[in-house]
C-alpha cells in the first residue's frame, strides 16, 4: 500500500457514480416513515400557505369599503389563523427533521469509528492521522445539511415543478413550450458547471485534509519542532498548504456561485421571450393568459433555482460523502472468518508452521519459519534491530494475516478462531506504551474492566509503581494528561506493563517493554515477574541480557531467521552470535 | 463589538474588498426594488393600457427595447451579484488565512505548559470547526445583515412617503420582533457553547483511538472504545437537537409576527381604503412590499442563531489567537550570535511541576566536548533535567547557564539551534525517511544525510526499506521497530551539527552491537560537540567524562566510571548487576 503523507493528495479510486446517493439514502431509509410524515406536514403547510392569497383576494375585491369592515375583521383573523397553524405545521416538520438528520448523522459516524476499529494496522500506518481524524469528525459534519433539508427539500420542489407545468399547458401549451425551451440552454449551462465543480470541490476536500493533517502532525509534534528551532520552516510549510487551500477553495467557490446567476438570467431571458412571442406572434392571444403565463414562467424558474442551490450543496457535500464511503470501503484485511468459532481457553502451545511474511510485496520479513513452544514457556526473541522480532509476535496476536504458513495455539489455527477471543486471552504489551488521557485507574482497568481496586493495586505492587502513585495527590484517581504527559518514559512502560498483566493472558508477549527502565527497578520487577510469569507462555523481545538470561529458551533472530535457539548455557557454549551479543554486553 | 474589531483587524488587505462587496450589496438590493418596474412598465404599455393594442402595432421596437432593458438590468445585477460574492468569499478567505497563520504560529511557540491542559483534539477543534464557522459569518452573517437593513429601511422610507399612518402601523410589530428576538439570544448562546464543547470532546476521543490503535488491537477492546465513543457521539447528537430545538421554540413567535404584517397590511389597508384615505394604488404598493419588511424581520432569527454560533467558535479561537507561551524570548535578552562553545552550567537548580518538586539544587558543569552521562532510577527526574538546558521548561529556583549565559536570557532561537536533542518518546513524521533526518536542517546536502544515518548505525536498515531514503514512514514512525526510530531520531540530532547534543535513553532499543558502533560514531563526530546523555548502560556511561546519579531529583553520586565503582553506591550496584 502506498504510504501517503500531509501534502500528497489522495486520489479518489472509485469515479463518482449515482451508487453514492443511493448509499447516503440507505441511511435515510432508516427513517422513512418519519420523512414522508414530514413530507405529509409539509404539503398541508403549502396548501395552507396558498389559502392566504385567496383571502386577501376575497378582502380586496368586497371588503374594502365602509360595509365591509366587519367582514374585513374576520378575513383578517382566518388569514392570521392560516398563517399560525401553517408556522406551527412548518415547526413541526423542522423538529422531526432535525431528529431524523442528527440521527442519520449519529449513524453515519457510529458505522465509521465501528469500521475504523475493524481496520488493520497498514491503514493507520500508511497516512497520517490528521487525514484520518477529519473524516470522521468535519466530514460527517458537511454531509448533515444534505441529510435533512436537502431530501425534503428535493422531493418538495420536484413537486412544486411537476404542478407549475401541468398548470402551464393547462393554460397556454405554446406559451409553455416556449418556457421549456429554456431548458436546454439551462441544462447545458448547469453540466457546464457541474463538472468542474465537482472536481473543484473534490480538490478542495483534498486540499483540507492535507491542511489539517500537517497541523495535526505539527500539534503532535510541536516539542520536537521547538527543539529544532524549525518553527519558521513549518510556519512557511502551513503557509503554502493554507495558499493552496485558498485558492481551489476560490475555484470552487468561483463555479458554485455561477449557478444562481445563471438560473436568475435564463428565467428572465423565458420571460421576456414570453412577453415577446405573446404579443408579437400570437395577436389573439388574452391578455390574462399573458400575464398568467409571465407569472408561471417566474415561478416555473423559482424551483429550479432553489433545485440548482441544493445541487450545490449537494456537489459539496458528496466529495465529502465519497471519502466517507471511502473510507467504510476500506478493506479489513485481518478479519474472523466466516463462521470462526471462538477461541477455547488457552493452554499456551504455540507453533509455527511454515510461516512466511512480508508487509509489502516483494520485501519478505519471515520465510519458513518453523518453532514451537510448549504451553508455559518463556521465550526471549533476541537480535539485531529490525530483524523480525516484533513481527514475530504480531503474528501470533494475529495482528496481520500471514503470507503462508500457519501459527497454531493449542493446534488451533488462529485464522480460524474470532479476533476478540484470540486477543482477549492475550497481554500484549508493545513498544510504544500508549497511555490514555484519564486517571491512572482508567488506564489500568484498560487491561481488565471488571477488575477491583485491589487486584490493581497488587498489579501496580509486582511492577513496582505502587509506591510512586501513591505519592501523587489525587493516588490512583490522579489525571494524566494526553499520551500520559506527566509520566516519565519508565513510569509509563511500568504503567502500561501492570495493564497488560491486570489482563491475566494466558499468553503473554512483552515487546521491549522495559527498556525505559533503570537496571535497578528492572531487577526488583523482574523477582515480581517471574513469579507471574509461571503457568504463562510468555515471548519477551530485550535488549538487556540481565532480563533475558532466565528464559527457558531463548531464541537469536536475525535476517536469516532463527538462527540459534537454546538456554542460555547452551547458547554461551555454542559460541555463535549469542554469545557475541552477550560479551558485548558484559561490561 | 471585540469579535468585530477583531474580524477588521485580521480583514488587513481585504478591507478594501470587503467594503466594495457591501457597497455591491447595497446596489443589488436596490436594483431588486427596481426590477418589477421594468416589468409594470411593460405590462402597462403593452397589455393592460388603454392605448396597449395601438402601441402594440407601432412601438415594437420599443417593446424589444424593454424586453432588452429587463434581461439587461438582470444579467446587470447578476453580475454585480456575482462580484459582491466572490469578494466576500475572498475576504472571508483572507481572514481565515490570516487567523490560520497567526493560530499556527502559537500553536508552534506554546510551552509544555499550555498542552497540559489543552489536548490534541481540542486544538484541532479550534482550527477546523470552529475557523469553518468563522469564515461562514464573514461570507453570510454580516453580508445578511446589510441587505436586512437597507431593504428595511429603503421601503420604511417609501412607504412614509406614501402614507406615515399606515407606515407606522406597518411598523407595529418591529419592537416585539426585535423583543424576541434578544430573548433568544440570551437562551440560545449557552447551548452553542456546550455544541462546541461536546464537538471538542468527540474529536479528542476519536483522535487518541487513532493514536492508540495498537493498544486498542493489543486488549482486544474494540467494543470498550467503541461504546466510549458513542457517548461523545450521543453527547453531541443532543447538543446539536437541543440548540435546534431552543430555535424552534423562539421560531412560531418570530414567523407569526414577522408575517402577521400581511394581516396588518389587509386589515389597516383595508380600513384606511374603506376611509379614503388611502387608495387602491397606494394600498396596491403596501401590498406588494410587505414582504421586503417580513423578510429582514424572519431572517433576523437565523442571523441572531449563526451570531451566536460564531460568537461560541470565535471566542475559542480568540483564547489561542491570543495566549501568549510563557517561556518566550526576553526584550532583554543577550545576542549571542554564531556557534555555541557549548558550555553548560546548572547553579542551585530546582524544578517542579506545580506543586511537585522534581529537582533539588542541581550543581554541575559540562564543559565543551565533555560527555557528561546521567544515570537514575525511574522517575528521579532525568528528563526533567535536559528539558531545561534547550529551555522547554523554566526553573523554578537556580539557574540553568549555557557558555556563561542564563538560559532565560538567551534567545530561544540561539539557545535551541545549537541544540540536538534526541528525546526518548521518538515522534518522527509522517514524511521520508531524508525528510525525518534532515528536519532540523533542511539545507543538509543528500550526502550528509547519509553520514549522519551512517554514524546512527540507520543507513543499513534505510538501504532495506523499499524507496531507502525516500521511503515515507508513517505518523511517529509507527511500521519502523522501536530500535529503528531511535536510531533516525538520533540522526535527525545529529543532522542539526549541534554544540550541544542531548540523548535521552536514545539506545535502550538498540541491541548491542549497534551501540557499540553508535558509540564509536559519537566519539568522532567531525564537530566539537558537548555530550549529555541519559543512558541505563554501563557500556554507555563508562566512557563518559561525567557520570551524574540522581536519586530523588537530587545528585545522589557524581564523577567518573572509576570513582564512581570505588563508591559501592547506586552506581556500583547497576554495574554488578550488568557484569
Amino acid at each position: 500500500m502506498a504510504r501517503n503523507k500531509f501534502d500528497i493528495d489522495e486520489d479518489l479510486e472509485t469515479p463518482f457514480n449515482i451508487r453514492h446517493l443511493k448509499r447516503a439514502l440507505t441511511y435515510a431509509a432508516k427513517y422513512k416513515s418519519r420523512i414522508f410524515l414530514s413530507l405529509f406536514i409539509s404539503v398541508i403547510a403549502s396548501v395552507t400557505g396558498l389559502v392566504s392569497p385567496l383571502i386577501v383576494q376575497y378582502a380586496v375585491d368586497h371588503c374594502f369599503n365602509r360595509e365591509g369592515i366587519p367582514m374585513l375583521i374576520i378575513c383578517a383573523a382566518g388569514l392570521l389563523a392560516c398563517i399560525v397553524i401553517s408556522v406551527f405545521l412548518s415547526r413541526t416538520r423542522s423538529k422531526m427533521m432535525t431528529r431524523v438528520g442528527q440521527d442519520i448523522i449519529y449513524d453515519i459516524r457510529r458505522d465509521l469509528f465501528h469500521h475504523m476499529q475493524e481496520l488493520p494496522f497498514e491503514y493507520y500506518d500508511s497516512r497520517p492521522h490528521g487525514k484520518i481524524l477529519v473524516r470522521v469528525i468535519n466530514y460527517v459534519n458537511s454531509v448533515s445539511d444534505i441529510m435533512t433539508n436537502g431530501i425534503i427539500n428535493f422531493i418538495l420542489e420536484t413537486v412544486n415543478l411537476l404542478i407549475i407545468m401541468i398548470f402551464m399547458f393547462f393554460v397556454c401549451w405554446q406559451l409553455a413550450l416556449v418556457v421549456l425551451c429554456g431548458l436546454p440552454v439551462y441544462g447545458a449551462i448547469i453540466m457546464f458547471i457541474k463538472n468542474r465543480q465537482r472536481k473543484a470541490w473534490q480538490k478542495v476536500s483534498n486540499k483540507s485534509s492535507n491542511l489539517n493533517a500537517y497541523l495535526h502532525e505539527s500539534i503532535v509534534g510541536v516539542q520536537i519542532s521547538q527543539v529544532f528551532t524549525r518553527e519558521e520552516v513549518n510556519a512557511g510549510i502551513n503557509d503554502k498548504l493554507a495558499k493552496s487551500y485558498r485558492g481551489v477553495w476560490m475555484k470552487a467557490v468561483g463555479y458554485s456561485n455561477l449557478v444562481w446567476p445563471a438560473t436568475d438570467v435564463v428565467s428572465i431571458t423565458t420571460r421576456a421571450a414570453i412577453y415577446f412571442v405573446g404579443l408579437v406572434f400570437m395577436p389573439g392571444i388574452s391578455l390574462g393568459t399573458i400575464l398568467a403565463m409571465g407569472d408561471y414562467s417566474g415561478r416555473f424558474w423559482q424551483p429550479l433555482m432553489q433545485l440548482s442551490n441544493l445541487m450545490n450543496t449537494f456537489i459539496n457535500a458528496v466529495s465529502y460523502l465519497e471519502r466517507i464511503f471511502e473510507m467504510l470501503d476500506e478493506p479489513v484485511t485481518v478479519k474472523d472468518k466466516i463462521g470462526a468459532k471462538d477461541m477455547p481457553p488457552i493452554k499456551g502451545d504455540v507453533h509455527f508452521r511454515d510461516v512466511t511474511f512480508s508487509y509489502e510485496t516483494g520485501s519478505t520479513v519471515l520465510e519458513h519459519l518453523n518453532f514451537d513452544v510448549k504451553a508455559g514457556q518463556s521465550i526471549a526473541l533476541v537480535g539485531p534491530t529490525g530483524a523480525g522480532k516484533t513481527t514475530i509476535v504480531n503474528l501470533i496476536s494475529r495482528f496481520y494475516d500471514l503470507t503462508g504458513g500457519k501459527v497454531l495455539i493449542d493446534d488451533n489455527d488462529i485464522s480460524e478462531v474470532t479476533l476478540h477471543s484470540l486477543r482477549s486471552q492475550m497481554g500484549i504489551m508493545l513498544q510504544d506504551s500508549f497511555i490514555f488521557s484519564g486517571t491512572i485507574m482508567d488506564n489500568l482497568l484498560y487491561g481488565r474492566l471488571d477488575a477491583t481496586e485491589e487486584e490493581v493495586k497488587e498489579a501496580c505492587r509486582v511492577v513496582g509503581i505502587h509506591d510512586y502513585i501513591c505519592t501523587l495527590k489525587d493516588g490512583y484517581y490522579t489525571r494524566v494528561s494526553e499520551r500520559g504527559a506527566g509520566l516519565s518514559q519508565g513510569q509509563k512502560q511500568l504503567i502500561a506493563l501492570a495493564r497488560t498483566i491486570l489482563s491475566d493472558p494466558k499468553i503473554l508477549v512483552l515487546d521491549e517493554a522495559t527498556s525505559s527502565i533503570d537496571a535497578k527497578t528492572e531487577r526488583k520487577l523482574q523477582n515480581g515477574l517471574n513469579h507471574l510469569l509461571k503457568g504463562r507462555t510468555s515471548f519477551i523481545i530485550a535488549h538487556r541480557l540481565s532480563t533475558i538470561r532466565n528464559c527457558d529458551r531463548i531464541m537469536y533472530v536475525s535476517d536469516k531467521g532463527i538462527t540459534e535457539s537454546g538456554t542460555h548455557d547452551e547458547l554461551i557454549a555454542k559460541r555463535g552470535d549469542y554469545y557475541k551479543l552477550y560479551t558485548a554486553q558484559a561490561v | 463589538m471585540f469579535l468585530l474589531r477583531w474580524l477588521w483587524k485580521n480583514m488587513k488587505g481585504d478591507r478594501a474588498i470587503y467594503c466594495v462587496a457591501l457597497c455591491m450589496t447595497v446596489i443589488c438590493q436596490a436594483m431588486h426594488l427596481i426590477a418589477p418596474h421594468i416589468t409594470q412598465e411593460i405590462i402597462d404599455t403593452f397589455l393592460v393600457g388603454e392605448e396597449a393594442a395601438e402601441n402594440l402595432r407601432t412601438g415594437t421596437d420599443r417593446l424589444v427595447f424593454l424586453l432588452c432593458a429587463m434581461i439587461g438590468f438582470t444579467l446587470l445585477r447578476c453580475v454585480i451579484q456575482y462580484s459582491s460574492n466572490m469578494c466576500y468569499e475572498r475576504a472571508s478567505q483572507g481572514i481565515i488565512y490570516r487567523v490560520r497563520k497567526v493560530l499556527f504560529d502559537n500553536i508552534e511557540s506554546q510551552d509544555a505548559q499550555f498542552y497540559d491542559s489543552h489536548r490534541t483534539g481540542d486544538v484541532m477543534t479550534v482550527v477546523t470547526g470552529d475557523l469553518e464557522m468563522v469564515r461562514h459569518s464573514i461570507a453570510w452573517i454580516i453580508k445578511t445583515t446589510l441587505e436586512c437593513i437597507v431593504l428595511y429601511s429603503a421601503t420604511m422610507v417609501f412607504f412614509f412617503t406614501i402614507d406615515w399612518l399606515m407606515a407606522l402601523c406597518m411598523m407595529v410589530m418591529t419592537p416585539f420582533i426585535l423583543l424576541i428576538t434578544k430573548g433568544f439570544r440570551r437562551t440560545v448562546g449557552p447551548f452553542y457553547v456546550t455544541l462546541r464543547e461536546k464537538l471538542s470532546e468527540m474529536n479528542t476521543r476519536a483522535e487518541e483511538n487513532i493514536s492508540g490503535n495498537r493498544v486498542v488491537k493489543a486488549f482486544a477492546r474494540e467494543d470498550t472504545e467503541e461504546e466510549r465513543f458513542d457517548v461523545c457521539n450521543k453527547a453531541y447528537n443532543e447538543a446539536n437537537k437541543k440548540a435546534a430545538f431552543t430555535w424552534l421554540k423562539f421560531f412560531p413567535g418570530l414567523e407569526i409576527t414577522a408575517q402577521s404584517l400581511s394581516v396588518i397590511c389587509v386589515l389597516f389597508g383595508g380600513i384606511f381604503v374603506a376611509w379614503g384615505r388611502l387608495s387602491f394604488g397606494e394600498y396596491a404598493a403596501f401590498a406588494g412590499l410587505v414582504w421586503t419588511l417580513s423578510n429582514p424581520m424572519r431572517t433576523l432569527g437565523n442571523i441572531v442563531n449563526d451570531y451566536q454560533r460564531f460568537t461560541a467558535s470565535a471566542n475559542k479561537i480568540i483564547e489561542l489567537y491570543y495566549s501568549k507561551p510563557f517561556i518566550t524570548d526576553r526584550e532583554d535578552a543577550d545576542d549571542v550570535p554564531g556557534r555555541l562553545e557549548g558550555r553548560v552550567e546548572f547553579k542551585d537548580v530546582s524544578f517542579g511541576y506545580g506543586r511537585t518538586q522534581v529537582l533539588h539544587d542541581i550543581n554541575f558543569t559540562a564543559e565543551p566536548g565533555e560527555t557528561v552521562a546521567i544515570m537514575g532510577a525511574t522517575g528521579s527526574g532525568k528528563t526533567s533535567l535536559i528539558n531545561l538546558i534547550p529551555r522547554l521548561y523554566d526553573t523554578t529556583g537556580g539557574q540553568v547557564l549555557v557558555d556563561g549565559h542564563d538560559v532565560r536570557k538567551m534567545k530561544l532561537k540561539q539557545l535551541r539551534g545549537g541544540i540536538g536533542i534526541a528525546t526518548q518518546d521518538v515522534l518522527l513524521y509522517s514524511d521520508t525517511i531524508e525528510g525525518n533526518i534532515s528536519f532540523g536542517n533542511i539545507d543538509l546536502p543528500e550526502d550528509e544525510v547519509e553520514k549522519y544515518a551512517k554514524a546512527a548505525d540507520a543507513h543499513n536498515f534505510i538501504m532495506h526499506t523499499p524507496d531507502g531514503y525516500d521511503t515515507i514512514i508513517g505518523e511517529r514512525g509507527v511500521g519502523l521497530s522501536g530500535g529503528q526510530k531511535q536510531r533516525i531520531s538520533l540522526a535527525r540530532a545529529l543532522a542539526v551539527k549541534p554544540s550541544i547534543l542531548i540523548l535521552d535513553d536514545t539506545t535502550s532499543a538498540v541491541d548491542l552491537e549497534t551501540e557499540r558502533n553508535i558509540q564509536d560514531a559519537l566519539d568522532n563526530l567531525d564537530f566539537p560537540c558537548t555530550k549529555i546523555i541519559i543512558a541505563q548502560r554501563i557500556t554507555t556511561t563508562r566512557r563518559a567524562d561525567k557520570i551524574i546519579v540522581l536519586r530523588d531529583g537530587t545528585i545522589a553520586e557524581m564523577g567518573t566510571h572509576e570513582e564512581l565503582i570505588r563508591q559501592n553506591g547506586y552506581y556500583r550496584e547497576v554495574y554488578d548487576l550488568q557484569k
